[in-house]
């Protein structure tokens, strides 16, 4: 039914009725195949949070379809089950709220092995201590409490947690956006590890600084519609769309001062 | 830039937080820098890095945090603020210093209209002539359309980057000499951030406000100020001209412009700083950066934190060896 | 003002945590009082429910709080009642914990909108009431006893924390940790009582100990009444009520007595409460 790795075809979200009808998503479509690093960029309202939800199986689309190698997603109110639920992972955009606050990094990361690699605790605790890790979280951080982490690690262990269920798709939503930049760089860098593992990654974004760094396609999101898409390089090099070009104008630093520069001539 | 009579001056300042029980923690030590008239200067750190605390230095809400300056001046048009009393501070603060705050944190007052909130402001003025125009003439200033019914309107139905904008017209209303922007645009999208920059570009060089922009960010500071502090676990480490930042003296401001997505290759190993900034209280001797600098040399990690070395109002660096660093790092 | 070196600092003296004073405090005082209450009864000369001395005697060195108006010893009573009120109390605290708790986090996880608005509504009558006189009316019906005050409370008092849990269930299900779970293929028992639950019940749990100290009183109140535990079973409030009648003759200590237990028993939960406060407060910093 579907050629690619993540499929969305002809997707809408539509929230509450009547007088207050909220249309999140709108037709939307596109693709991922696996390996892949692909782009949703758009500003707050824009929908991407929600569309990431819908590809993750948070949230059921009211129209259209989602596809995961092939196979439907969604049946009814139900998402992905078995092998395939753990497949496909997400990281949340808010730090402060994407840990349980009273289990340690090291608690968090292993539940999450213990389900998948079904081993008994000691090893499984054995197993995150090695996947924080990787994420640079030292072992004397992985038996902290949330509280006591910063931003940039809230977000690694995060990603450890995600990364336990051994997907193949990861889907981040605005990962960078509540840290700081040197904490940015360390997440960027992270991802770009897990790219070379083979993970696919999908970044929801609104800085296209951290798209153009990461994604290869990117489809650009206003108002629940797609207005642009393509090749990351290409757009950036070549934008159509007006919207596409403010985004690329307000991208702080050098790339958006060369994007004003050819906006305004 | 001229540094003759600026407009503020932050000299060797300390800020701890003296405890019954336990011994006073230091947070900033020591922090220096100056603001001419109508410059604009960006300081930039990481969590922690006191830039906040020295801001509130300035604006005098220390006191709150059961802060106090332990040592150092702060010089403000012939005052030094950290030593006046709290009734200096009412007739200064707000008046010829304002401050906007971080957007996620706190903003307009949830249960006043924004005619109300501008009211409160320009009453600070002690002109109370004519508020509902002058009100009108501030959101003006900051870019909002269709006053009219914004005036009317409470902060929740008003998006983020409004309600900054709202922010920067109550601190704006007693025409400040000097603008406190304190992480203004964190947690705003990128395209709201750049009109908000844009705007205080503006509100320099119609009004001579200098402002002062804190942030994370070295990417917004390079795009928008004059002059760059970069402070790192408490104490300032470099501070220049923009340009003077493209060929840095300390190895922090080098990291910094390393990790910068902006002008890094897409896909390229993003250089990062190893570890974090030690938290406060965990200071170690020397200067708080050796434990994660590459350039690290036994003289570092001994004594007191470097001064900062070179006259002030040129590019100054607090790194002993900084002349190995000539060329490296250079974008 | 002196500055202290970098050298110096190191040096983390060891200092106390907030709330400690509190905590200890509160522990002691309840703590006192609960032994004081196990071990006095018993080992008193004195029976607590046999009229055998001579009424009303003053305070004095063999009765350290007097005698009632049927020849009991007061001091020997006021801690026999230990038991009967702040264990009442307990129950009556801990099962609408438990109750509330459960079905308010259920119901904010909820989609079901029937099934929400209607229990939701109930929740609402429920506390729309005022607490004491409801409870009072459900034991008019009942019967009195302490069984009865246990039901009552739990039938009224399930409400206040259901609501309480529903409100935060609602804000937890929407946190990036459940999501988490979800996606990562938890089972709904485990999502539920492993990652909803403790988050909600840390706010429920919190309430529960202010709680207390109103039930306390409460529970004295309605054996004041008349309502509560059966004679000649020692309680505060049934005591406070027998020596009512004595004070215009100056007759203080039946009354006294029974009554500072009563303000001992609400000072002690307020002290650890506090110290609680003071201390998650800190932590949270």
């Amino acid at each position: 039914m579907s050629d690619f790795l993540l499929e969305a075809r002809n997707v809408s979200v539509t929230f509450g009725s009547g007088s207050t009808k909220v249309e999140a998503v709108k037709n939307v479509s596109l693709t991922l195949s696996a390996g892949e690093p692909i782009g949703i960029v758009g500003e707050s309202g824009s929908g991407k949070s929600t569309l990431a939800r819908v590809l993750a199986g948070l949230q059921p689309p009211t129209e259209g379809e989602i596809y995961f190698n092939g196979q439907p997603v969604y049946n009814g109110a139900k998402s992905y089950t078995g092998e395939a639920r753990r497949q496909v992972q997400m990281v949340f955009q808010d730090p402060y709220g994407s840990l349980n606050p009273q289990l340690t990094g090291l608690s968090a990361v292993a539940e999450a092995v213990r389900i998948h690699d079904k081993c008994d605790k000691k090893e499984s605790e054995v197993r995150a201590l090695e996947l924080l890790k990787r994420m640079g979280i030292a072992q004397l951080d992985a038996l902290k409490k949330p509280r006591q982490l910063s931003g940039g690690q809230r977000q690694r262990v995060s990603v450890a947690r995600a990364l336990s269920a051994n997907p193949t798709v990861l889907l981040a939503d605005e990962p960078t956006s509540a840290i700081d930049q040197s904490a940015q760089a360390q997440l960027l860098n992270l991802f770009r590890g897990l790219l070379n593992d083979g993970l696919a990654i999908v970044m929801v974004s609104h800085d296209l600084g951290v798209i153009r760094y990461l994604t290869k396609r990117v489809y650009v999101m206003k108002d629940g519609v797609f207005v642009e898409s393509g090749v990351t390089e290409e757009i950036f090099n070549d934008p159509r769309e007006d919207y596409t070009k403010l985004l690329l104008a307000s991208i702080p630093g050098h790339l958006g001062t060369a994007a004003r520069k050819k906006l305004h001539g | 830039m001229t540094t003759q009579n600026p407009l503020l001056s932050v000299k060797d300042v300390i800020i701890g937080i003296p405890h019954r029980r336990r011994e006073t923690l230091i947070i900033v030590n020591k922090a220096n820098f100056d603001v001419s008239s109508g410059e604009m200067v960006g300081i930039v750190g990481e969590s922690g890095s006191g830039k906040t605390m020295v801001c509130r230095a300035i604006i005098g809400t220390l006191e709150r945090r059961g802060a106090t300056v332990l040592e150092g001046e702060v010089l403000f048009d012939g005052h030094d603020l950290a030593k006046i009393n709290e009734a200096q501070w009412k007739k200064l603060r707000g008046k010829s210093i304002g401050y906007v705050p971080q957007s996620a944190l706190a903003g307009p007052n949830p249960v006043l209209t924004i005619e109300a909130q501008l009211t409160e402001a320009l009453r600070n003025t002690g002109d109370t002539k004519n508020i509902k125009a002058r009100s009108k003439e501030l959101l003006d200033l900051v870019k909002i359309r269709r006053v009219d019914t914004v005036m009317k309107q409470y902060p929740y139905q008003l998006s983020g980057g409004m309600r900054q904008r709202v922010m920067i017209a109550c601190a704006l209303a007693t025409s400040p000499k000097l603008l406190i922007a304190d992480e203004p645009t964190t947690g705003l999208d990128v395209t709201v951030q750049s009109q908000i920059m844009e705007l205080l570009k503006e509100i320099r060089s119609s009004m001579g406000t200098s402002i002062i922009l804190i942030s994370h960010d070295l990417a917004l500071i390079d795009d928008v100020c004059d002059k760059v502090v970069v402070m790192h676990a408490g104490a300032t480490v470099e501070v220049g001209t923009v340009k003077d930042l493209e060929n840095p003296l300390h190895p922090y401001t080098v990291a910094l412009n390393s990790s910068r997505i902006d002008v890094a290759a897409p896909g390229s190993e993003l250089v990062t700083i190893l570890g974090s900034a030690p938290s406060v209280g965990q200071w170690q001797a020397g200067c708080r950066f050796s434990l994660r600098c590459g350039l690290v040399q036994p003289d570092c990690s001994v004594g007191e934190h470097p001064a900062l070395i070179g006259a002030r109002g040129s590019h100054q660096t607090a790194c002993l060896h900084a002349d190995r660093l000539k060329g490296a790092g250079a974008r | 003002m002196s500055t202290a070196t970098h050298t110096e600092k190191n040096k983390v003296k060891k200092y106390r945590k907030e709330g400690t004073l509190g905590l200890w405090t509160g522990f002691g005082m309840l703590g006192a009082m609960i032994l004081a209450g196990a071990l006095i009864p018993r080992l008193s000369k004195y029976d607590p429910n046999e009229p055998s001395l001579i009424p009303m005697l003053a305070p004095s060195r063999a009765n350290f709080f007097g005698t009632d108006s049927l020849g009991r010893d007061i001091f020997v009573r006021v801690f026999d009642a230990v038991f009967v009120d702040l264990g009442t109390a307990f129950i009556g605290v801990s099962i609408p914990l438990v109750v509330g708790t459960i079905i308010g986090t259920l119901l904010g996880i909820s989609r079901n909108k029937r099934v929400n608005s209607f229990i939701g509504s109930l929740i609402d009558g429920i506390n729309a009431f005022p607490f004491l006189i409801f409870v009072i009316a459900l034991i008019a019906f009942i019967g009195p006893g302490i069984p009865s005050i246990i039901l009552a409370l739990s039938l009224v008092n399930w409400a206040r924390y259901a609501r309480i849990a529903r409100t935060r269930a609602v804000v937890v299900n929407q946190q990036g940790y459940v999501e988490a779970a979800r996606t990562l293929g938890f089972s709904k028992k485990r999502i539920l009582f492993k990652h909803i639950i403790p988050n909600v019940s840390s706010e429920t749990r919190a309430y529960a100990l202010s709680d207390f100290i109103i039930v306390i009183i409460a529970v004295a109140a309605l054996s004041f009444l008349g309502l509560g535990s059966k004679p000649p079973q020692a309680e505060w409030g049934a005591m406070i009520k027998d020596g009512a009648g004595l004070l215009p003759i100056n007759i203080w200590w039946p009354t006294v007595f029974p009554g500072l237990a009563l303000c001992w028993a609400g000072i002690s939960v307020a002290f650890l409460a506090e110290g609680l406060n003071r201390r998650l407060r800190e932590v949270n910093v």
